[in-house]
């Protein structure tokens, strides 16, 4: 329990005044001499057990009643939210908030989202309290820390509203725990507001245990989690997977892949209308729900064929979460994906060449070029998606090229020059080359089939590394992550990590006397193809991004096309879903997939994120806007009345029989028979 | 008529008494002749019963008349007369000096008297009457602190002795009363009229055990019981410090919790004191002791007198 006014405790010791008052009047009762003490001692024995019990339940009502109007008037709090039982306040208080799109869910009656009800809440306890000096946010799109004058003001902040962005609760603290180190606070309080989406907090996560011990190392810090734990309600979100615009003959279409997902329980099927809209032309179509959703795959709307780009959105019936029931859409007409193979061995440069020309998609359009290593200053960069690099690790102005070429969202792949290893770049140097005469040198033990280049197919076939022979390799002496492996744990195939783009290394080299990339063809081509695809997906015209920090900085221009609602600020734009425009550029800004297949992470687990911590946890309702902690002066109160009616009852004097005259007068006369 | 000087004594009541009789139920055996009747078949005015002649009784006893319808010889009995052997007993041990309100005075008047001084009058005002009638008295007082033993005598010295001890006496400690009823019955040779005067706070069975000593030893014993009312009806309506007026330690008790219990502790008692009296067959008055003591004591006489008188 906590007291909005803990010095009034200090008068406790006032619950003894009814045992010293009464032991001083045992003192004082008048004194009477007394002949028949005979009965009165007999007296008292006979009424032992029930007198001394009624007289102990007098006392302990007394000290009751005093101890509950002391109580009254500390003024406690139900939970104990505010600290312990103690005199200190916080130094500072941190509010992390998890503006994820996930947290818009709300209580249909009450029109309050998750979100909003954590802040109301806990807006009104800070109130209630005493927040300390400094009141700090972090919120989960910015990820920034701003100071905020007053609970008050947290409602009506930009950085508390609704976002379609994701959460990273690690970074979050992490940003909090950076500032406890750097002002060294003393005595905090982190309150974090979270509906513990799995994708929001990976628990998992190895920065958990890292966290949790420099927290352990501070002194005074106390975590509050606010958490949703209930599952989601009964819930549709709508997602376009995939847009593509064609021509067809002389009209063009647009097709869709459109999923549409449920959560929380549903049982049985039901029919729901999709309404897809583009160029403000609306079309609606059913689709039957299961359990899981329902998936829409192929769906073609008709467009003028002029329109080469343009945008769209995809829309459900309202429900409990607004934000995932509409997904915006951006079209053009498919760029040329270039790719640029430089390399001085013509060989070598005509096999990527011919493994690159052909599409995998025979609508879409190809073109790969292979220039020497002079020539690097021809490359047209803006028009390029992937960048075949087979020499001596570049430096100076062609590496700031490369750099940025793969900041744009482009991808790199770098494959080993016959002699000069050249510079280190991307924290990556070549090293010696190993060989065997021509006998095979290397098998592939080990590869990554989830994901990357090398993931299995669609149908969840492994592609065929096992069979890869390979004559010469480099070693390459770099801390990124291997995606492939020979047997003898050199990799075959790195990729370093970069915030945008792509960045892989790749040790052996496609020809005969290297290995059997190209002879074997399909590793090598399906490789090379989806670097190719993820390379130039920032070539289209028409991007669709995740919203969160930074997804519209790469032009300056971005002007809102939708919604028409859209009353964002520039600052806060990328962090709402909504489409933009600059020139010929589209971008459609939406919640991540995560946001769509919110997983709630088990309490015991999260809990178990804060082990050894000074941590609690709140679990708190949708749309229940009361008040976190109470009052409970009412109670103790009640309590005292109510001890003050039973020591009145029990003072009570017994009530007097009739009695019948003790002295029999005949017996009085000494007549005796 | 004696020359009063004890101020406990009232006048009118001792002229309102002296008219009555003071008779023992039982008879006395005694080397005067009396007014109370005595075991020993004698001569005396009083017939009483018809016996066959033996050789070697008084001739002039025989009863001519019975001859004549019998043809049979027929000695008279007698009654033999003698006077009354009183003891009083006097209970002075430190609860006899309790009084109504608790506040022991020691002083006559009709208000706050002391169980003491009730008796103080009960046996004085007896001793002058059985000395006007010619018979013996005695004083034993019953003390821890104070202790009397006064033989029964007739002579108007010895009642002044005994009246003066009445009027020196003090209450204090704790009752001796069950030892001097023993040593009474003991220490008396002849049957006497034993007056106990106590407010009798000890155990029933003890008070039993010496009624039934004092009546095998053919004595005729009367009681006194002396209570007062608050002793009875125990009514206090706050707790209260009880200081035992026989040196025991006090008690703080609260009477609204306890008083039931206390009433019921005193009807016991009561009801075996009464079971007592039953079965030793005492002559026993249960005394408030606000009543007058001259309408006690007329009572106790009166109830004493032989139906013959009444």
């Amino acid at each position: 329990m906590s007291f909005l006014q803990p010095l009034a405790l200090i008068a406790l010791p006032l619950m003894a005044l009814p045992i010293i008052i009464h032991l001083i009047n045992q003192q004082r009762h008048r004194t009477i001499p007394w002949a028949a003490m005979m009965f009165l001692m007999r007296a008292k024995r006979m009424s032992r057990g029930m007198a001394r019990l009624r007289h102990l339940l007098i006392l302990l009502m007394r000290v009751l009643a005093i101890g509950a109007l002391i109580f009254a008037i500390s003024r406690p709090l139900s939970g104990g939210w505010l600290g312990s039982v103690g005199l200190s306040k916080p130094d500072a208080t941190l509010i992390l908030l998890d503006r994820s799109a996930s947290m818009e869910m709300q209580d249909l009656q009450a029109g309050e989202s998750k979100r909003s009800t954590a802040l109301k809440r806990l807006a009104q306890l800070l109130e209630q309290g005493d927040y300390g000096t400094h009141l700090l946010l972090i919120d989960s799109a910015s990820g920034q820390m701003q100071e905020v004058d007053s609970p008050k003001a947290l409602l009506n902040l930009p950085m508390t509203g609704a976002s379609a962005t994701s959460a990273n609760i690690p970074s979050m603290l992490e940003t909090a725990l950076a500032y406890l180190k750097a002002n060294e606070s003393g005595r905090a309080e982190i309150w974090i507001c979270s509906d513990l989406n799995e994708n929001d907090w990976d628990v998992h996560s190895g920065r958990w245990n890292a966290m949790r011990q420099a927290f352990a190392e501070l002194d005074g810090v106390h975590h509050f989690l606010l958490a949703y734990t209930d599952p989601p309600s009964n819930n549709l979100s709508v997602r376009v997977e995939n847009v593509q615009r064609w021509k067809r003959g002389n009209d063009a279409e647009l097709i869709l892949d459109v999923m549409v997902r449920t959560n929380g329980n549903s049982s049985g099927t039901r029919r729901v209308p999709i309404e897809f809209e583009v160029n403000n032309i609306q079309s609606v179509v059913e689709v039957e729900l299961d359990t899981l959703g329902a998936s829409l795959q192929g769906h073609r709307i008709p467009i003028d064929a002029k329109l080469s780009s343009g945008w769209g959105s995809v829309s459900l019936p309202g429900d409990a979460n607004p934000l995932d029931n509409r997904f915006f859409f951006v079209f053009s007409e498919p760029p040329v994906r270039k790719t640029v193979v430089v390399s001085d061995d013509k060989r070598i440069g005509e096999a990527f060449r011919r493994a690159l020309a052909i599409p995998l998609d025979p609508r879409l359009q190809h073109q790969a070029d292979v220039i020497p290593v002079n020539r690097v200053a021809e490359i047209d960069w803006e028009s390029t998606g992937l960048l075949i690099w087979q020499g001596a690790l570049p430096s100076g102005l062609v590496a700031e090229q490369i750099e940025h070429f793969v900041n744009s969202g482009r991808v790199v792949m770098f494959f080993p020059p016959a002699q000069n290893a050249g510079e280190q770049l991307f924290d990556a140097h070549w090293s010696d080359w190993q060989s065997a005469d021509g006998q095979e040198v290397a098998k592939v033990a080990w590869w990554r089939g989830d994901a990357d280049l090398l993931a299995h197919v669609e149908s969840g076939d492994a592609l065929p590394l096992s069979g890869l022979r390979t004559y010469r390799y480099r070693t390459l002496e770099s801390t990124g992550t291997p995606l492939a492996r020979f047997d003898d744990e050199t990799p075959l195939l790195t990729r370093v990590p970069t915030d945008h783009g792509a960045i892989y290394f790749c040790s052996t080299l496609p020809t005969a006397q290297y290995s059997s990339l190209e002879r074997d063809g399909i590793v090598f081509y399906i490789m090379l193809q989806r670097a190719l695809t993820e390379g130039c997906l920032t070539l289209a015209a028409a991007a669709q991004r995740d919203a969160g920090v930074g997804v519209l900085v790469d032009r300056d221009q971005w002007e809102s096309v939708a919604p028409a609602e859209n009353t964002a600020s520039l600052s806060q734009r990328e962090l709402h879903a909504g489409v933009y425009r600059e020139g010929e550029y589209w971008v459609a800004v939406n919640r991540s997939h995560a946001e769509d297949n919110a997983k709630t992470s088990p309490v015991e687990t999260v809990d178990a994120l804060f082990d050894g911590l000074s941590y609690r946890r709140i679990d708190v309702d949708v749309g229940d806007t009361s008040a976190l902690a109470s009052e409970l002066w009412r109670i103790f109160l009640i309590a005292m009345a109510l001890a003050l009616i039973l020591e009145a009852i029990l003072s009570l004097p017994s009530r007097k029989t009739e009695d019948t005259p003790l002295i029999d007068l005949a017996v009085a006369d000494g007549s005796t028979e | 008529m004696l020359q009063l000087k004890r101020d406990y004594l009232n006048q009118k009541v001792l002229e309102r008494l002296s008219t009555l009789q003071l008779h023992a139920r039982l008879p006395m055996v005694g080397s005067v002749s009396g007014k109370h009747r005595s075991p020993i078949r004698g001569s005396s005015l009083e017939f009483a019963e018809y016996r066959k002649y033996v050789p070697g009784d008084d001739t002039r006893r025989l009863d001519w008349r019975a001859y004549a319808r019998n043809d049979r010889y027929y000695i008279k009995e007698f009654e033999a007369d003698t006077n009354l052997r009183m003891c009083l007993v006097v209970d002075t041990s430190g609860s006899m000096d309790f009084t109504d309100n608790g506040n022991p005075t020691g002083t006559d008047g009709e208000t706050g008297l002391s169980k003491l001084d009730y008796a103080r009058r009960v046996a004085g005002t007896l001793a002058y009457i059985a000395a006007l009638q010619g018979d013996a008295v005695g004083l034993y007082c019953a003390g821890e602190a104070f202790h009397i033993e006064i033989p029964p005598k007739r002579s108007a010295t010895h009642l002044s002795v005994v009246l003066d001890e009445l009027g020196t006496m003090e209450a204090s400690g704790e009752t001796g009363l069950a030892d001097i009823l023993h040593e009474t019955a003991e220490r008396i040779p002849q049957r006497a009229l034993i007056v106990v005067i106590s407010d009798l706070f000890i155990e029933p069975e003890t008070v039993r055990n010496c009624f039934e000593h004092l009546r095998f030893r053919k004595h005729d014993v009367a009681v006194f019981h002396l209570m007062e009312q608050n002793e009875l009806d125990f009514e206090f309506d706050r707790p209260m410090r009880f200081v035992d007026m026989e040196g025991g330690e006090p008690i703080l008790a609260d009477p609204t919790v306890i008083g039931a219990q206390y009433r019921r502790a005193m009807e016991i008692y009561l009801e075996s004191m009464d079971e007592v009296i039953r079965d030793t067959e005492v002559d026993y008055h249960r005394v408030q002791i606000h009543e007058n003591y001259g309408d006690v004591l007329a009572r106790f006489l009166l109830g004493r007198t032989p139906k013959k008188y009444k």
